[in-house]
């Protein structure tokens, strides 16, 4: 017994040593304010090989002009990771200037840890954000205060990709299938998968991570409902009519068979496992010489014309975070980097659609010469990207667990899951 | 107490200190901090606040505890410990203390075998992942061979099976870090008490019961603490095997909970109730074994008292440092 | 006859064991030279056709493996030698030495091998980087990991198993208590040295998230970290990604099963006999 008081002791030790810690902890750092400096800064950029090499060049460009406000880039990781990283770093202080690569689902939480500078604070702030983007595109990344804690930079807007060989394997049209109405898609899916030449008509991941919905159910329901997004006006909009057609299809697919219910190992799409893929233009360069790929907008109800079709934007955007100290090269640096021939450049390297108004027009000799990325720019002009409301990942993850039990596992009916979750995502971003 | 008074109690004392100082001091430095930290942070509305920066972080008592416990999800991921538990010790400890022993006395390929058990512990986590894959998904190997009674729906979807797959597979993964211990604990045991057993006419089976299990037994002890604290921080697995501890939460684990409400959702405060939570159930499920006890005890009680007395009349005298137990007195 | 049929099923029973251990690295080795990834049944047995190295070129282009292999070890060695250093001497007086705050001590060890890294993680990284100032540093890399819990915990673990006529022994020879550690103690827990610098080993080797988060300078990138983060963005774009990943697993595993070969010979079940026996 001697020993547990003894160790109640060292408890109560020690917890004095942590409160003094955070104590001190507090009140350093600090920063900011008053007037916007200039001077060396930092920034991150995505690390695939092809936005490293965009990061680098615009880097190096802006360094040779501005020998008194060096830039030091640095990659970080792309993926699910590094929302957590940044996260961290904002609470640790270590942030750099710049990350030219938010997910706009993170946003909200990052402006409630104090770690990003509204672009507002500068007097071109909003102007150059409205009219880069435009006003319309650019009001969906304002944060509920009013302000831009992020520039809308770029989007991946998803199509369906499909296996040219296999459908024609299967029997099917492979230049121009039929693939726009539910009925057409099941009815190409049971085919391809009947032919033994796909295992799987379409395999997005049936796993649980928040993001995942916007792979499957989302892009499906932004199309199916006109370019509505999952919350509007802080109310769940998907326990309708339009929520129910998509939910049902999916419960579909999946009842038949025709996608898996397990997490495939791999890439089912480059393994021909699966013969269609949900995908962004930059799986042009990383099907490209693998797969005889071509490309249609996401399936509705009633097969809609493709001009009329919206979907899921997927975009990136760049924020200015707190612990700068030289906000204004940070400021300066941002518009250097989303020029119109740094966006070009963007584009040429990585194949991601600036968010741009005009983005075909202003690019018109790219698209020409690109005939590929075409479809994905027309698809540009209509996409919704995540809510920005606050709570965003937890109301995505319930309704993750939500729509895999009813529409993958089929435990629940796909109406009163529908009912149940607007509830949920209703309360959820209400705290 | 054998121990020799050498130098008075006093200096007895002042050595120990001074041995385990810089550990604690370490202990200190690194995790006390921020495991009071977490404590604290249970029990606030907190954010990762950036320095500086004005963000209010009210105190709120249970409230993260509450709205942890009202969650099914966290529910559902205890009891899936426990299942795991009691699927992954029980193998464990037998599979382990077994091949140790076999392991002791082979002549020929000794490196090869010792090897090749530890081979899965060491490889890296998608590798094994991919294999136990290959096994168990819908076409994989298990399922192929059992043709028609494959099991409807498969292992790693089926809500019945997914946690006994995980179970075998971190069972399977870990064991030959098991062995590793065992064969330390097992080489400890001097021959003598073996060929005195052998003498006395004991097979190979009651030299086992009766001399190797009870000589290990403070092995078998940190085996079991180790094999539950690898159970309560399941995380890899039900992320990567089952879909984010799939189906419908049927491999959720604790640790799984705590990465999505503290990291991914940003809510710092519910995940650190779970973590204090798990802590309290690994020290409850650690007590409900007698585990603790050895903690606060030095050596008084750690000998199997009879090992000579259940072995067949093994090594009068002699048995007395195969578990360096007071059960046989000098 | 009796022996035989004892050694027949004794060798039967570890070499089922043995291959279904050897499997997954087996499963690693053949699929890191694939250049199509087969993961049909008929994929197991290698093709001639199907085989390359391509996969290992890839890796060794997208990351200097000489560097990170240098990293890894700074990071790991370090690990492994503060463990010994601090954790063998802790283990030893807990074990066998009674002082004030033995219990707290002990709490402690087991709560920090209890908490899940998830809860600690953030704390930490802000304590290490803000309060310490050690981002981008090996001191702030290997701290977490410098004393491994449960190398400490296989050190006390084994201390309490050695027989107190020993240290009785010792005592009466006039030994102090730490000339007791150093020359009877320590060389006879050698197998528990050797597990416990293997299992310290190991996990630092195979750690991603910890170094990946301390670290921005990619100069300074253990290999883990180099290939986890290839592996989560670029490896997609490779001819043969799964194959990729498994090189890359290969590349990481050698060293270790090297290093567990080269340990294990230190295994000798002599190493109590001239201590004990008499």
């Amino acid at each position: 017994m001697a020993n547990k008081r003894t160790f109640t002791a060292a408890v109560a030790a020690l917890a004095c040593t942590a409160l003094l810690t955070a104590a001190t902890g507090c009140s350093s750092g600090g920063g900011g304010g008053g007037k916007a400096k200039s001077g060396p800064i930092k920034i991150w950029y995505s690390n695939n090989a092809q936005e490293v090499s965009w990061g680098k060049a615009t880097v190096a460009a802006w360094n040779q002009a501005h020998p008194d406000q060096q830039v030091t880039g640095e990659e970080i990781p792309a993926g699910t990771s590094s929302e957590e990283v940044i996260t961290a770093a904002i609470a640790a202080g270590n942030a750099p200037c710049l990350v030219f690569n938010g997910s706009p689902s993170a946003v909200s939480g990052w402006v409630k840890q104090g770690g990003l500078v509204p672009l507002n604070d500068f007097a071109d702030g909003a102007s150059y954000t409205e009219a880069r983007s435009g006003a319309s595109v650019a009001a969906e990344y304002k944060s509920s205060d009013g302000k831009y804690y992020q520039l809308p930079w770029k989007s991946n807007p998803v199509m369906i990709f499909y296996n040219k060989d296999m459908f024609k394997a299967a029997g099917l049209d492979p230049d121009h299938p039929a693939l726009s109405t539910y009925s057409d898609f099941l009815d190409a899916a049971q085919k391809l998968t009947a032919s033994g030449g796909a295992q799987y008509a379409i395999a997005p991941a049936p796993t649980n991570e928040f993001f995942q919905n916007w792979f499957d159910f989302y892009p499906l329901y932004i199309a199916e409902s006109g370019g509505k997004a999952l919350v509007e006006n802080n109310k769940a909009t998907f326990d309708d009519a339009a929520g129910k057609a998509v939910a049902d299809f999916w419960a579909q697919i999946y009842a038949k068979n025709l996608a898996p219910k397990e997490k495939y190992n791999g890439d089912a799409f480059a393994d021909k496992k699966a013969a269609m893929a949900i995908v962004g233009p930059w799986a042009i360069s990383v099907y490209g010489s693998k797969v005889n790929w071509g490309a249609v907008p996401v399936p509705t109800s009633t097969g809609m014309s493709a001009d009329q079709i919206h979907t899921f934007a997927d975009s990136k955007t760049v924020s200015l975070f707190s612990a700068c100290k030289n906000r204004q090269t940070a400021w300066d640096y941002l518009k250097f980097a989303t020029s119109q021939d740094n966006d070009g450049a963007l584009l040429t390297t990585t194949g991601q659609m600036p968010l741009r108004t005009d983005l075909p027009t202003v690019y018109a000799s790219y698209f020409s010469a690109h005939p590929e990325y075409t479809l994905f720019a027309q698809q540009a002009a209509r996409t919704v990207d995540v809510p920005n409301v606050a709570n965003g990942v937890t109301m995505w993850q319930d309704f993750r667990n939500g729509y895999l039990k009813s529409v993958v596992f089929g435990q629940q009916s796909t109406a009163d899951w529908l009912h149940a979750a607007a509830g949920t995502v209703g309360s959820d971003i209400a705290k | 107490m054998s121990r020799a008074p050498r130098g008075g109690p006093r200096s007895k004392t002042l050595i120990g200190l001074y041995l385990v100082a810089p550990y604690a001091a370490y202990l200190v430095i690194v995790y006390a901090v921020p495991v009071i930290q977490g404590v604290r942070i249970s029990m606030l509305d907190y954010v990762y606040a950036a320095p500086g920066a004005d963000v209010p972080q009210p105190f709120i008592g249970l409230k993260n505890y509450r709205s942890a416990l009202s969650d099914p999800q966290l529910r559902r991921s205890f009891l899936n410990i426990l299942e795991f538990l009691a699927i992954n010790v029980p193998l464990t400890v037998v599979l382990g203390l077994t091949l140790a022993a076999v392991l002791a006395k082979l002549t020929r390929m000794k490196t090869f075998f010792r090897s090749a058990f530890f081979v899965p512990y060491v490889t890296a986590s998608i590798a094994v992942i991919g294999v136990w894959y290959f096994l168990f998904s819908q076409s994989g190997l298990i399922n192929h061979v059992m043709g028609g009674w494959a099991p409807n729906p498969s292992w790693l979807v089926n809500s019945k099976l997914a946690m006994v797959v995980i179970a075998l597979e971190v069972t399977w993964k870990q064991l030959g870090f098991y062995v590793l211990l065992y064969l330390a604990g097992v080489l400890l045991i001097p021959g003598s008490l073996y060929e005195a057993a052998s003498i006395d006419g004991a097979g190979v089976v009651r030299q086992f019961r009766a001399i190797t299990v009870p000589a290990v037994r403070n092995v078998t002890i940190l085996v079991t603490t180790l094999a539950l604290i690898v159970g309560a921080n399941l995380f890899t697995e039900p992320y990567l095997l089952t879909n984010g501890g799939g189906p419908n939460g049927a491999s959720m684990s604790p640790a799984l909970l705590i990465y999505q409400n503290g990291v991914e959702q940003g809510k710092p405060g519910i995940g650190a109730a779970i973590g204090i939570l798990l802590t309290l159930f690994v020290l409850l499920v650690a007590g409900a074994g007698r585990g603790v006890q050895w903690l606060f005890q030095r050596g008084e009680d750690r000998g199997p008292r009879r090992a000579a007395d259940r072995g067949p009349g093994a090594a009068s005298g002699r048995g007395r440092t195969a578990d360096g137990g007071q059960g046989a007195t000098a | 006859m009796n022996r035989t049929l004892q050694r027949l099923v004794t060798y039967g029973f570890v070499f089922i064991g043995a291959v279904a251990s050897i499997f997954p690295l087996y499963y690693m080795v053949v699929g890191s030279f694939q250049l199509k990834t087969d993961s049909a049944f008929s994929g197991l047995i290698p093709r001639p056709g199907n085989l390359g190295l391509t996969n290992y070129r890839e890796v060794n282009k997208a990351i200097s493996l000489l560097p990170s292999l240098g990293n890894s070890a700074v990071f790991t060695l370090g690990t492994v030698v503060l463990t010994i250093v601090i954790g063998l001497p802790a283990g030893y007086a807990l074990a066998r030495l009674r002082f004030p705050g033995k219990g707290a001590v002990a709490g402690g060890l087991i709560l920090v091998l209890v908490l899940p890294f998830q809860v600690l993680m953030i704390p930490l990284y802000i304590l290490v980087v803000r309060d310490y100032g050690l981002a981008d540093n090996f001191v702030g890399m290997i701290l977490p990991f410098a004393v491994n819990a449960t190398a400490v915990l296989i050190f006390r673990q084994f201390f309490v198993a050695l027989p107190d006529e020993l240290f009785d022994a010792a005592h009466i020879d006039g030994a102090g208590e730490l000339r007791t550690l150093m020359l009877v103690a320590a060389p006879l827990t050698k197998p528990a040295i050797i597990t416990a610098s293997v299992i310290t080993f190991i996990g630092p080797w195979n750690e991603f998230l910890w170094p990946f988060l301390i670290t921005k300078k990619h100069s300074m990138q253990p290999l883990a970290v180099s290939l986890g983060e290839y592996v989560s963005t670029n490896a997609a774009t490779a001819t043969n990604p799964y194959g990729v990943i498994l090189a890359g697993a290969c590349v990481l595993a050698v060293p270790v099963i090297a290093l567990f070969l080269v340990a294990q010979r230190h295994f000798t079940s002599a190493a109590l006999g001239s201590g004990v026996k008499e």
